[in-house]
């Protein structure tokens, strides 16, 4: 047995080697959590290998990773998935009711809001989030209060919320699955995750096989990606000059249809997002998940009035949890005139998601000609 | 050898009924084929944590005997095993027997858990009633015998999709064989003892018990398994939702039993378990108060009604009759009880932490299966059929029952019936 099985080495030459690593996280979680040690995150957050004797062969790193679409048909099959933005059962505008809450989110603080929900009925031991390290700089934590949840939430909802949103990755980049690995022994035993399409896709697929760390994850929330940016200085001083801003002075970032910079003196600069796309990663060129299709619950700013989150009730869990939170007032849906003007928004909303999603796609598809040679 | 005969007696069930039948009979000098369907010998004695009226812990007092069985010279244990086929009759049965494979080479493994260890699949655990996680490669349980681990077939990465393969890789001694087939026996036995036990009733359709909806109602088998230290919490007696301690406790008698729309018969052990179960609660928190509603109190054995006084007295057990109309739930996740005062006839109810249901003793799944394979019949309930002046004997030759096939009983009576069921067989096998 063993020679048919892909290993590590074909997932370095097939996604790695070619700069398709999203940095997700999930092959190192996974052979971290099994104790078979035989990857590590290296240089530039990237897997690699921390000793090849361990390497066992087993082939799950190769499986589950986002890039990689064995698993593809079945996860569709699994999540009902359909043209063009995956199975879903609502799309809603919803916004927090919690004081606290409200002034450090962004958006509408939809997800600090329902992990304050999962929390507050024990429906959850922990969620991981990344919170702001410094201004450039994020780390992965397990959220197990709602000071923790609240504290990820002045962060990851005001700058880097939206930064996972437009890939949400900007200089840095936060892979939060690894830090997954380590809950059991903590005896959490039902988390939910917040992730970008990739983390939530490596998930997914370790869920199919059955494998951990991620029989611990019982929710996930995805939010909307079109990529992850990275800013070297030369590609911040482009920037820096052409739009007259200073990246020092940077209080959030946003993106609905285009780049909104919010500065320190309460200005806005809108850059076009196609002024940005040549910092994306061509990982996140070749991905083709805009609006997180695989989640129990999608989120974003997109497609809603300022002060509200779009969120995509998807699977039976999502719908659950969505309208609990709701029911329980720890959110509240955006109130529109009258059910028109509701039919109309949602249309609207959905409409827009439709096209980044769509757009998404075909540069992915562009990509992966341009890296195949086609 | 017994002059006269060379008859061997098959056990049907690896359960503590099934493992006396096999160990009197070998002592007679008899040869057994004890054939269990799951991985392991001990059967649902084997999940329970201490057992009435003594508080003895369950595996402790079993373990021996499971050992005993292995190293029995007259006793061969087939695990992992199922009949499919009897023919012949008394005397001169056929017996076409399924050993299921392992995937694991019993002779080579010397059962360190290095591959259990590294299995990276987690599905939910049968023996800890689903409350815990086992890997695709697994112990059944941990005092187990034989102490050989078990692929599960159908959430094997390897065997499902070829990939994986990591228990082989780790194993020293090269013990596990993907390529294992499943393998058929042919004994010929001139008796059979049937033993194969009780599965507890699911509650899921009994709606006013909330069973499945709220995380704090829980079978009693779940609470063995929650307050035994091997089992899914380490034994802390911490309830579900929010793993708080465990303070006031509903006992809800009678769930499914009794009951002409389920199960009419009486289960005859729930009153000592709820017993039993309500004093360790205390012995586990010195603050538990528990509540047993009950239909009528049935403690009809020896030591049963004293040890039932001593809950009350020095346990904090209250024993309040009436029958429970539901199950409802606060907004912190505790269950409340409706229950019928009797005595004081007044509907009242009664906010706590957790309630632990009595589900009736119900006949194993497969018995149905079974009893055409043996051509024996069932009574209306499904267990295995007995007349009054002969309760040992199935309706056909040569076939014996005992234990919680034939009625729900104890272990005491388990054992009693086990040892006269192998007497029958016996005499049956040294007359030929």
């Amino acid at each position: 047995m063993g020679e048919e099985i892909k290993t590590f080495k074909d997932l370095r030459k097939e996604v790695i080697d070619k700069g398709l690593c999203g940095k997700c996280g999930g092959c190192y979680s996974f052979c971290s959590a099994g104790e078979l040690n035989a990857l590590e995150i290296g240089e530039g957050d990237l897997p690699v290998y921390r000793d090849e004797e361990k390497c066992l062969k087993c082939g799950i790193c190769y499986l589950i990773c986002p890039q990689i679409d064995v698993l593809d048909d079945e996860l569709k099959a699994r999540f009902g998935w359909m043209p063009p933005i995956g199975s879903y059962q609502a799309i809603s505008s919803a916004r927090t009711t919690d004081k606290d809450v409200m002034d450090v989110c962004t958006d509408g603080g939809v997800v600090t809001s329902l992990l304050l929900y999962l929390l507050d009925r024990n429906q959850i031991d922990g969620a991981v989030v990344s919170r702001k390290k410094s201004p450039f700089a994020r780390e992965p934590i397990i959220a197990l209060t709602r000071e923790d949840v609240v504290s990820a939430a002045g962060s990851q909802y005001s700058v880097s919320f939206h930064l996972e949103e437009i890939g949400g990755k900007y200089s840095t980049y936060s892979p939060i699955l690894p830090s997954v690995k380590s809950l059991e022994k903590r005896y959490l035993t039902n988390i939910v995750v917040v992730g970008t399409p990739c983390q939530i896709s490596s998930i997914r697929k370790m869920q199919c096989l059955g494998i951990l760390p991620a029989h611990l994850i019982k929710y996930t929330i995805g939010l909307f990606c079109i990529e992850s940016l990275s800013f070297d200085d030369l590609a911040r001083k482009s920037l820096e000059k052409r739009f007259d801003i200073n990246f020092d002075n940077i209080r959030k970032l946003n993106i609905k249809e285009d780049f909104i910079v919010t500065l320190s003196n309460g200005a806005t600069v809108h850059i076009p997002l196609r002024e940005v796309d040549e910092f994306a990663r061509p990982a996140c060129l070749a991905c083709s998940d805009f609006s997180n299709e695989y989640a129990d619950i999608s989120v974003g700013g997109l497609g809603s009035p300022d002060g509200y989150t779009t969120t995509i009730v998807r699977t039976r869990l999502g719908e659950e949890l969505f309208w609990n939170a709701l029911k329980q007032g720890y959110i509240e849906e955006i109130a529109f005139r009258d059910s028109e003007e509701r039919r109309l928004q949602k249309t609207k909303a959905l409409a827009k998601i439709v096209s980044f999603s769509r757009r998404k796609r075909l540069r992915a598809e562009n990509e992966l000609r341009k890296l195949l040679g086609a | 050898m017994v002059a006269g005969s060379d008859h061997s007696v098959l056990v049907i069930g690896g359960g503590i009924a099934g493992i006396q039948a096999s160990l009197d009979l070998g002592e007679t000098g008899i040869k057994v084929h004890l054939v269990e369907r799951e991985p392991n010998i001990g059967g649902r004695m084997a999940q329970l944590d201490k057992t009435f009226p003594t508080n003895d812990c369950s595996i402790c007092i079993l373990s021996p005997k499971m050992a005993e069985c292995f190293r029995h010279p007259n006793i061969t244990v087939h695990t992992y095993s199922e009949v499919k086929e009897v023919k012949g009759s008394k005397g001169d049965f056929f017996v076409r027997i399924l050993k299921k494979a392992r995937f694991v080479k019993e002779k080579e493994c010397v059962g360190c858990g290095d591959c259990t260890a590294k299995c990276p699949v987690k599905v939910p655990d049968e023996f800890d009633m689903r409350l815990g996680r086992r890997g695709a490669m697994y112990f059944y349980f941990l005092q187990g015998l034989p102490r050989i681990p078990t692929i599960d077939k159908v959430h094997c990465l390897y065997l499902t999709r070829g990939v994986c393969g990591i228990c082989k890789k780790v194993c020293k001694k090269d013990a596990v064989d993907f390529e294992q087939k499943d393998v058929e026996l042919e004994l010929n036995v001139g008796a059979i003892v049937v033993a194969t036990g009780f599965d507890p009733f699911d509650p899921t359709g009994l709606s006013q018990y909330s069973y499945g909806r709220y995380r704090n109602v829980i079978t009693a088998l779940e609470y063995e398994r929650l307050i035994c230290s091997s089992g899914p919490t380490g034994g802390e007696l911490e309830r579900p939702s929010d793993r708080k301690p465990v303070e006031t406790i509903a006992f809800i008698q009678c769930v499914g039993s009794r009951d002409v729309r389920n199960n009419p018969f009486c289960s005859s052990v729930c009153c000592m378990h709820a017993t039993k179960e309500a004093i360790l609660a205390r012995e586990h928190n010195p603050n538990a108060r528990s509540y047993v509603f009950y239909t009528d109190l049935r403690a009809v054995r020896k030591g049963f009604q004293k040890y039932v006084a001593r809950g009350q007295e020095q346990y904090g057990v209250t024993y309040v009759r009436g029958r429970v109309a539901k199950v409802t739930e606060d907004d912190y996740e505790n269950p409340i009880v409706w229950y019928e005062e009797t005595r004081g006839s007044e509907m009242v109810k009664m906010k706590v932490d957790m309630a632990v249901l009595a589900t009736s003793l119900v006949p194993r799944r497969g018995a149905v299966d079974l009893a055409k394979v043996l051509g024996v019949k069932l009574d209306e309930y499904g267990f295995f059929k007995t007349n009054p002046l002969s309760p040992l004997d199935s309706s056909r030759d040569g076939i014996f029952v005992c234990g919680s096939c034939r009625e729900p009983v104890d272990i005491p009576d388990s054992v009693a019936q086990a040892s006269g069921a192998a007497e029958k067989a016996a005499e049956t096998v040294m007359r030929m």
